[in-house]
């Protein structure tokens, strides 16, 4: 048991050592820095520009999110696409219609989606 | 290999996207006739695949996907509820404003999903097919958009959901990893080691903590009530009918074809699990005034008693287990066809908006009618005679354990609590007072025919069980059961 | 110092407890989620130390169809809790109370 703790020891060190720069830093900052100098013009945004307007966090649109979504799901597909593709040789020495037929079905049910997709216009950016 | 075997999937999934690109070129008065499509077509997959489609059992994928005679009879059992929960959908489309063709569409994939449990003989294929059907019915109870209580069911199945498929995953990493292999024949093949192996027994219990999900069996039973109240009726139907059976057919694959030996020594477990699972769906069902929400608890309450016969451990009690979910099948969608008739004149589904349902439309309130005395266990309903099929196996199994007295009796208060909160309903629509200025309710073909199916399956089943329990019983014929504290398990361990 | 199986399974189980813990501990739905694909990925590792260490690759093939369940229920609940925070101008679950008794 001792000795598999032991083997934690690099990751005590570690967490010292993320502790100390984490620490150290904000020390260095405080002990360096000029403290207390704030004044009501360094305290707003933009020190030497325009004043800000309105809210602080503009809305993102919706749009960003839908393809956000669609790429998330359109992504994962070379997940299975890498290994076939590497495998392929090997496997068109066994059974060469299943290697073909297996990827094109799977490119297929992924095609309806993408035709789906693009007759409810969620690629249409500017509607 | 035999990739053929699965043809009624590929059939079906072909279907659901043909549905999906057809909703894209039609217009959209024409979207009920593609469901009555679709649902006819689905009527053809079935008949086909009852024999042409896929003659012979066998096994595919290296094993993982089995097709035997556990698997046709619940393929049966999904097909025929696709099509009903199809036809139910067309009668609700008032409730639905938009996105009906994905309705189906989603249907028919959940379906897909449950063909797969089916047949899954392999903790990846368990998972994935488990999967496409928690994901679909995320959409599918939250279809309502626009209704907050529908959002609200979605969000709490989709973490609860999340939570148990996660549970589940890494059950299955534990297994993968003490037994090196996926496989329920091959996990089954070296269950003696595997017994006394605590990482092999966690992942077993994380994996039964997934499926008890699946069933809403106590401790995991908290999203029933809320999602069942939420959710659009047709979504409710399908997850009370589709889902809990994905879920008990592949309780019943891990439990007796996975792990048989284990299995005998966890019955205690399995006992106090169905005990505390009807006793809570019944106490909690009692003071409900929602009717949907009633159905949820009821549904918890009936998760109970079936796993009274995966308890029991047994030949007898497996099969009646698949004939009482048969019964439960023609219940359930009896009763949820009426409330999508019911939809386009009643606006709540509290039990009071039923009232006086008895004079507004004398069929519906029998086909209801008819349907809670089979849920409550009344002859010469069909759930009369599942719940004796399911004690029967209790009282064999009380012979050897005699524990099992205990858990009859608490089956029998079961009962006795679910007539008082089925018969509640029955004299709001007899006896409760219609509200003033009410008219007669039509009811339209489809739903006519729908529910006539139900009902005749109802009364069919319940006066002439003969057939179905044959072919009950002929589907467990794989599955293996060690008698219960048999020697032999317990130095086959050390 | 080599790293055993005995390591990442201990950095798994971790994972997997912190996932469930920002589960049940959060209250907003989003970090809620991110518990959950927490909870996924700490399978994943455990299955991918497994097939390493005993040299079956089928582990890692698990971990394919994990991440592609985990890419469609993350697009699939994104979207509903987007959904219910525009109706409901919230992502907080004690707001989650149409349903109740």
């Amino acid at each position: 048991m001792g000795t598999q703790l032991s083997q934690y020891f690099p990751v005590l060190m570690l967490f010292g050592v993320a502790a100390g720069f984490a620490f150290g830093t904000l020390a260095f900052s405080v002990i360096a820095g000029k403290v207390g100098r704030r004044t009501r013009t360094k305290d707003i945004p933009y020190e030497c520009g325009m004043l800000p307007e309105g809210p602080g966090s503009a809305r993102m649109s919706v749009k960003f999110f839908l393809v956000a979504l669609l790429f998330v799901l359109f992504d994962i597909e070379v997940v299975f696409m890498y290994p076939w593709a590497v495998n392929y040789r090997d496997m068109l020495k066994t059974n060469a219609p299943l290697a073909l037929g297996g990827m094109v079905s799977f490119l297929g049910i992924l095609f309806v989606g993408y035709v789906y997709a693009l007759k409810k216009r969620a690629f249409d950016w500017r509607s | 290999m035999n990739h053929s075997l699965i043809t009624t999937e590929i059939l079906v999934i072909l279907l659901g996207l043909g549905v999906l690109l057809a909703d894209l070129w039609i217009r959209p008065e024409s979207r009920p006739a593609l469901g009555w499509l679709a649902a006819s077509l689905l009527g053809c997959i079935l008949a086909l695949s009852l024999g042409a489609l896929t003659p012979h059992d066998g096994s595919a994928f290296g094993g993982m996907y089995v097709l035997d005679g556990l698997a046709r009879y619940f393929k049966g059992f999904f097909l025929l509820a696709g099509i009903l929960v199809i036809l139910m959908t067309v009668e609700f489309r008032h409730r639905l404003p938009v996105g009906l063709s994905e309705f189906f569409a989603l249907t028919l994939f959940a379906l897909a999903g449950m063909l797969f449990a089916a047949s899954a003989n392999d903790f990846i294929l368990m998972f994935v097919s488990l999967e496409l059907i928690t994901v679909t019915f995320f959409v599918l109870n939250s279809f309502q958009r626009a209704r907050l209580p529908s959002l609200e069911a979605g969000v709490k199945y989709l973490i609860l959901g999340g939570v148990a498929s996660a549970f589940m995953i890494f059950g299955i990493a534990l297994i993968f990893g003490s037994a090196n292999t996926t496989n329920f024949s091959l996990v089954a093949a070296q269950q003696a080691q595997l017994a006394a192996n605590p990482v092999f027994l966690t992942g077993l219990m994380l994996v039964l903590v997934g499926l008890g999900f699946k069933i809403a069996a106590f401790p995991f039973h908290l999203w029933a009530p809320d999602v069942y109240q939420g959710s659009p009726a047709p979504a409710t139907a399908f997850l009370s009918v589709g889902s809990k059976a994905a879920g008990f057919v592949l309780l019943l694959r891990v439990l007796f074809g996975a792990v048989p030996q284990i299995t005998s020594q966890w019955q205690v477990l399995l006992m106090v699990t169905a005990a505390i699972t009807i006793l809570y769906g019944s106490l909690c069902a009692l003071p409900q005034r929602n009717f949907k929400r009633l159905l949820g608890y009821s549904s918890i309450a009936n998760a109970g008693y079936l796993l009274l016969g995966v308890a029991a451990e047994s030949r007898t009690g497996s099969s009646a287990v698949l004939y009482y979910l048969g019964g439960y099948f023609f219940t359930v969608l009896a009763i949820f066809t009426v409330l999508c008739s019911l939809s386009s004149t009643i606006d709540n589904d509290e039990i009071s908006a039923l009232n006086g349902l008895g004079r507004r439309s004398p069929f519906l309130a029998a086909a209801l009618s008819i349907g809670l005395v089979s849920l409550a266990g009344i002859p010469p309903m069909v759930g009369f005679f599942g719940k004796f099929q399911l004690l029967a196996a209790v009282l064999e199994a009380a012979r050897l354990a005699p524990a099992f007295y205990v858990l009859l009796g608490v089956a029998v208060v079961g009962v006795v609590l679910s007539l008082y909160y089925y018969f509640n309903v029955i004299r709001a629509m007899y006896w409760g007072d219609a509200p003033a200025g009410v008219s007669l309710i039509e009811v339209s073909a489809p739903a006519r025919i729908a529910l006539l199916v139900c009902l005749a399956g109802v009364l069919y089943l319940g006066i002439a069980p003969g057939g179905l329990l044959r072919l009950a019983d002929g589907a467990v014929a794989g599955l293996k059961f060690s008698p219960a504290h048999a020697p032999s398990v317990v130095t086959a361990a050390h | 110092m080599h790293a055993g199986l005995n390591h990442y399974l201990t950095v798994s189980v971790l994972l997997f407890c912190l996932g469930f813990l920002g589960v049940i501990t959060r209250r907003n739905l989003v970090v809620i989620y991110m518990g959950l694909e927490l909870m996924l990925n700490a399978a994943n590792l455990a299955l991918v130390a497994f097939s390493r260490f005993n040299a079956n690759l089928n582990g890692q093939v698990m971990v394919f169809f994990t991440i592609t369940v985990a890419a469609a229920e993350v697009a699939v609940g994104l979207a509903l809790i987007v959904a219910l925070y525009r109706k409901r101008g919230t992502a907080h679950v004690e707001d989650l109370a149409t349903l109740k008794l």
